[in-house]
């Protein structure tokens, strides 16, 4: 176990910068998870922290080492690969025990560590099979024994779960998270998919354009996140944005007015966010017209017109309107986020 | 964009990508140095030697410029050996591909038994050549086995490897047996390749088998028959053991091909410089047909992947 | 296309296909069986399809004609020092241009597929004078050095990079956090999954070899180092007139060993085959 440190790391691929100077500290068995949108960036820094891709600036240390120029195998990491990368011509055991067998670990040995993280992993009965013989999430548990088996300092996880279907995403999820209850080791795992970042993790950096936009707890980043692009990426469905004025009497955009918290600047451009969840049933709220009714038993989606603006709402309440009929809603004036002309959270 | 903030490491000599440089090289040098001593050297040297006037009977070694290829313009038998390797090739490649291609659709198709099918229409290609050759050079005899039957058929057989027409057929039919099984084999690869789907919906729209095959079967095999008939042509211009046991180059020189033909002058006649020349000309057809080929594909492949 | 056939059509198939196979099949029938006939009867009319009279003294005239066992060795070691070096050369080469990043690869590459373009019989004659100067002619290095370095391994590499390529980058990853280097990545991941398209080079580099016909007759000169489709080639009666009986059993004899081999091996024959990176 060890902390990772990040500092100014940049990558480029000859003119084409791609990270943009990353600082980034994980502590010591914390479970960080980068997110963003695809081409962010983030799988590129998780490979150069396994030392996949080399370091173009800044440096990266592991347990207080730097490791730019080492070979992965001198990390003393482990990771665990999109499409599991199991190798398709040995068993279960003998992938499991693979890279102690390229350490010099004795046979009995690797056994017993092959045979701990299969029990682990709930394994041991497929230890003897291929690969190719196993369902999708069985080989999601290898790659995993695989990385275990070691015990090193750093876990790396690269969108481990975005093969299996939406079930067993759900399974692993807490799988994973259990076992890093369990073995506390300091994890860094990519993903593109916020909900797995949000359920997963101890903190999140979230990622865009080769940038850090922003890094804090789970419901940190949901409840303040630092400007539009955090507050857009994270929570789904996503933060409804609304162009307009702070005015004292509330929030103007074009002939409606939103209710603003009592905190608020009273003048100047801004936007308004305010998450599908948040907006409430209201008979002295603004009139929406209803465009869409999604019934998901559990709440009920619906897609309304906001004056000029497309918004969507969440509701607790089964909601029966007819697309075309007016609704009125009001947002939760307290959990409303403001943002200026830069993008960055007002507070 | 920022840079490291703090003490600059230096990163060492043998960075991880130079390592790994380092290592393609030793990777790929055995078979550089082959190529380089065994393909680009000689290549070179038969450019020089085709410049020079060389018998080695009569250890003559002379500087004569262009002299070789003035020779080869004014050749008289130059004219029959294009001919007859042009025969050669086009009679090969057609029949080959066709053939392979009749046959890949055949064991294609869903019947019982198909393995023994394939195993027997592929037998030839591990046959050895000459073996192949010599039990066909025996069946095509005058008295052979070929005119034999077909004298009991009532019908008097031709002397076929004695009789101009007859012997090109013979040579050309004799390697199109031999060696289209290995094109069988990539055609039904190919289409057995090709998604089921695509059928499916041509039947939903309506297509008849035939117009299945046209349109949808040929262009998505294309890269495979553009691809074999590079492999075939080029093989077709390198014929030479069936030529050497089956005709020697005759009747006359209506079956001597340019490989044939640059033996002859080199290693019968002992003339290594006309041979270079010779030589030279074969490289010349052989990369010119590729690089045809190869624009074409850009016409005629509808489909890669 | 792939619909079931009706009765009928099957019919037409299988004898249309049944008639199609002779001159594929019946070849190989008249080999064996003419070489067990006396000569007398090779030619007799009507053809024989199965032997009236046998004599199997053929066989034993081979071996006294020419040195056949000797020759049958030649050929046999030549073709497996040849497919084992190709297998060895072009592996690495094409395994390095597919996967490994380094300066001017892909110009290498392009020097080497020259040696598709220029047949060895391009090159014949500097090969000769090649050899002649190292004092090689009428051994066997010319038959094993070329194939296994020159232009007959481009093809050989030029299947084994298609292979490469087609092999999941994630896997080379994950061995070089397993602590892999470069060379036991080639050897532990890359290569035990190369098999089929190693099992392709080998059956291509196998056939090249042993029907290798012009090479030899330009390189050796005597009886002893002769491989066998040049040997083939000479039993001839006094007057230079085939000894067809005797010829036809020494064909059967080269012929057969290897047509046993493929009949049965022959899944993995023509799988190996098909799944080549030729598929375009």
């Amino acid at each position: 176990m060890a902390p990772v440190t990040l500092k100014s790391v940049t990558k480029s691929y000859g003119a084409t910068s791609v990270l943009h100077g990353i600082d980034i500290d994980i502590t010591d068995g914390e479970f960080v998870v980068l997110v963003g949108p695809s081409g962010c960036g983030k799988s590129t820094l998780l490979r150069m922290i396994a030392g996949l891709e080399t370091i173009t600036g800044g440096a990266i240390e592991i347990g207080g080492r730097v490791v730019n120029d080492l070979e992965p195998k001198d990390r003393d990491i482990a990771m665990v690969f999109q499409n599991y990368a199991l190798y398709p011509h040995m068993t279960v055991a003998t992938n499991m025990g693979f890279s102690l067998e390229h350490r010099g670990g004795s046979k009995a040995e690797i056994a017993e560590r092959v045979q701990w993280a299969a029990g682990i992993l709930g394994l041991t009965h497929l230890l003897d099979r291929y690969p190719r013989q196993l369902s999708g999430g069985q080989r999601q548990r290898v790659a995993m024994g695989r990385a275990i088996v070691r015990n090193p300092q750093v876990f790396l996880f690269d969108e481990p779960l975005s093969n299996l279907d939406a079930k067993l995403r759900v399974v692993m999820r807490g799988e994973i998270k259990g076992l890093h209850q369990r073995l506390g080791v300091t994890t860094v795992y990519v993903t593109h998919d916020q909900v797995e970042a949000m359920t997963m993790a101890d903190r999140i950096v979230v990622m865009n354009g080769g940038k850090v936009e922003q890094v804090g707890a789970p419901l940190d980043l949901y409840d303040r996140p630092a400007n539009l692009f955090v507050a857009g990426f994270i929570g789904s469905p996503s933060m409804n944005f609304i162009e307009g004025e702070l005015t004292p009497a509330g929030f103007k955009a074009g002939n409606i007015t939103l209710p603003l918290p009592a905190n608020a600047p009273t003048s100047g451009k801004a936007t308004y966010g305010v998450r599908p969840e948040h907006l409430m049933l209201a008979d002295d709220g603004v009139e929406a017209v209803v465009k869409l009714v999604e019934p998901m038993g559990s709440e009920t989606q619906v897609s309304l017109s906001l004056g000029e603006q497309s918004i969507s709402a969440v509701f607790r309440e089964r909601i029966k309107a007819q697309p075309g009929t007016t609704i009125r809603i009001r947002p939760d004036a307290n959990a409303i986020h403001l943002f200026d002309a830069t993008g960055t959270r007002i507070d | 964009m920022s840079q490291p903030t703090q003490a600059p490491h230096k990163p060492p000599f043998w960075t991880i990508a130079r390592r790994d440089a380092a290592a393609g090289y030793i990777f790929i040098a055995p078979q550089l140095i082959g190529i380089i001593t065994f393909v680009l050297v000689p290549l070179g040297l038969v450019f020089w030697y085709s410049l020079h006037e060389w018998n080695v009977l009569a250890a003559s070694f002379n500087f004569v410029g262009a002299a070789n290829y003035q020779m080869l313009l004014a050749d008289p038998n130059l004219p029959q050996v294009l001919i007859a390797s042009a025969i050669f090739s086009a009679g090969l490649v057609i029949l080959n591909m066709s053939l392979a291609l009749l046959l890949a659709v055949l064991l294609d198709q869903k019947l019982k038994g198909m393995v023994v099918f394939r195993t027997l229409f592929f037998s030839p290609v591990v046959v050895s050549l000459v073996a192949w050759t010599i039990v066909w050079s025996f069946l095509l005899q005058n008295n052979g086995g070929i005119n034999g039957m077909l004298a009991m058929l009532g019908i008097e057989g031709p002397n076929w490897l004695r009789t101009p027409t007859t012997a090109m057929i013979s040579v050309v039919v004799v390697q199109v047996f031999k060696n289209v099984g290995l094109n069988m084999i990539l055609f039904l690869a190919a289409l057995q390749g090709v998604p089921k789907e695509l059928y499916e919906a041509a039947r939903v729209d309506g297509a008849s088998g035939f117009k299945q095959f046209r349109r949808i079967t040929l262009p998505m095999i294309s890269p495979t028959i553009l691809l074999t008939s590079i492999i075939t042509i080029v093989g077709s211009l390198q014929v030479f053991a069936q030529i050497a046991v089956l005709t020697q180059g005759g009747p006359g020189m209506t079956t001597t091909v340019l490989v044939y033909y640059l033996y002859q002058q080199a290693f019968q006649f002992h003339f290594f410089g006309y041979g270079s020349t010779l030589s030279i000309l074969l490289f010349v057809i052989v990369a010119v047909l590729t690089f045809v080929q190869w624009q074409l594909r850009k016409r005629i492949v509808f489909y890669e992947n | 296309m792939k619909t079931d056939l009706s009765p009928r059509m099957k019919t037409a198939l299988y004898g249309l296909m049944c008639i199609l196979l002779i001159p594929f099949v019946f070849p190989t029938w008249w080999m064996i069986t003419s070489s067990v006939k006396p000569i007398s009867d090779i030619f007799a009319f009507p053809p024989d399809l199965w032997p009236r009279r046998f004599d199997f003294s053929t066989y034993a005239q081979v071996f006294e004609l020419q040195p056949f066992a000797r020759q049958y060795w030649n050929s046999a070691y030549i073709a497996a020092l040849v497919t084992v070096g190709t297998m060895v050369i072009s592996s690495m080469a094409g395994y390095a241009f597919a996967r490994i990043k380094f300066p001017f690869s892909n110009a290498i590459f392009m020097v080497v597929l020259l040696g598709l373009l220029i047949p060895s019989e391009v090159t014949i004659v500097p090969l000769f004078q090649i050899f002649l100067g190292w004092g090689m002619i009428n051994t066997h290095w010319p038959l094993i050095l070329v194939p296994i370095f020159g232009a007959p391994s481009v093809f050989a590499t030029f299947v084994m990079r298609q292979f490469f390529i087609a092999l999941p980058n994630e896997l080379e990853e994950a061995a070089r956090v397993d602590g892999l280097g470069r060379f036991k990545i080639f050897w532990t991941i890359a290569l035990p999954l190369a098999k089929p398209a190693l099992g392709a080079v080998a059956i291509f580099t196998f056939l090249h070899s042993w029907n290798l016909y012009l090479e030899p007759i330009v390189f050796l000169s005597s009886t002893q180092m002769f491989t066998l489709p040049q040997a083939l080639t000479q039993f001839t009666d006094a007057y230079g007139g085939a000894m067809w009986n005797i010829q036809l059993a020494a064909a059967t004899m080269t012929a057969i060993p290897v047509l046993l081999v493929f009949i049965v091996a022959q899944k993995q024959f023509v799988e190996g085959l098909a799944h080549t990176g030729l598929k375009g």
